[in-house]
């Protein structure tokens, strides 16, 4: 099968055991930061919009972390055989869990403030710094160990 | 006539360093694509996501040894599953003694783009 066909071969797409891994992790990082900036920006400028706004980026970054979580066992059950990790691998899939953990803790604050109609409490702030600072080291170790960054 | 003197006396050596660097650099691509195993053992280097010599040819009974000199983990598994490191840190190695004639690709798993084979004759 040519480099061309195989690329839109769906059987080929859909079943490359670890490839969609690296492929969905890009959901929750982009719409976690995205989310968390709206978020910053509308309590600094008071505007109401941009914090829907935030909170359905922060809404759709905590449901995408659930296929990346289980794409990622998968690949270490498929690829790895499950194998006791250690090194750069470990650290990725503790701070992989982290991250998960802190961008659905922020969505959960922001959808408890919601529901309640109070204000967020004013720990959020370090909530999503510490998710951002989660998910950046995370990211990064996953492009080093995949090769795109780092060497 | 002189003139015909004078083309062939430049052309002469474009063509000798023509063939010098043609010949050269055959004879590298050779060494640096293939490597011929000494009788007890042979090594293969991973580095910079690649094995190195992509192609190792040795006679039955070697082992061949693989060294991860790379800074992130790499693993070693067969395209059959003959064989399959644990995953290798750096400074970390694998060996298999292969006592069949064959080829056997090989891949690493954490990067599948990574390939390499060893012939045994």
């Amino acid at each position: 099968m040519s480099g061309i066909a195989k690329a839109f071969d769906p059987g080929t797409v859909l079943l490359a055991k670890h490839a969609q891994h690296v492929v969905l992790v890009h959901f929750p990082i982009a719409l976690f930061i995205t989310g968390v900036a709206l978020d910053w920006v509308g309590r600094w400028t008071r505007r109401n919009g941009l914090g829907e706004a935030a909170y359905y980026n922060l809404l759709i970054a905590a449901v995408s972390t659930l296929p990346v979580v289980a794409t990622g066992l998968l690949a270490w059950q498929f690829q790895l055989e499950g194998q006791r990790l250690k090194g750069l691998l470990l650290m990725h899939l503790v701070l992989g869990w982290l991250s998960s953990l802190l961008i659905v803790a922020v969505w959960w604050l922001h959808f408890r403030s919601r529901r309640r109609g109070s204000s967020l409490p004013k720990y959020v702030a370090l909530v999503e710094a510490a998710g951002l600072l989660a998910v950046g080291l995370t990211g990064h170790l996953g492009g080093f160990l995949s090769g795109v960054s780092g060497s | 006539m002189r003139r015909r003197v004078w083309i062939l006396g430049l052309a002469a050596p474009v063509l000798a360093a023509a063939g010098l660097l043609v010949g050269g650099s055959r004879g590298f691509t050779a060494r640096a694509g293939q490597a011929q195993a000494q009788a007890s053992g042979a090594e293969v280097k991973i580095d910079n996501f690649s094995f190195g010599p992509g192609i190792v040819t040795v006679p039955v009974g070697t082992t061949v040894t693989w060294t991860n000199r790379d800074d992130i983990p790499h693993t070693v598994v067969s395209d059959d599953k003959v064989f399959k490191s644990k995953v290798l840190d750096t400074d970390e190695k694998f060996s298999y003694s292969f006592t069949k004639p064959g080829t056997f690709g090989y891949f690493c798993s954490i990067h599948p783009k990574m390939t390499g084979k060893v012939v045994v004759q």
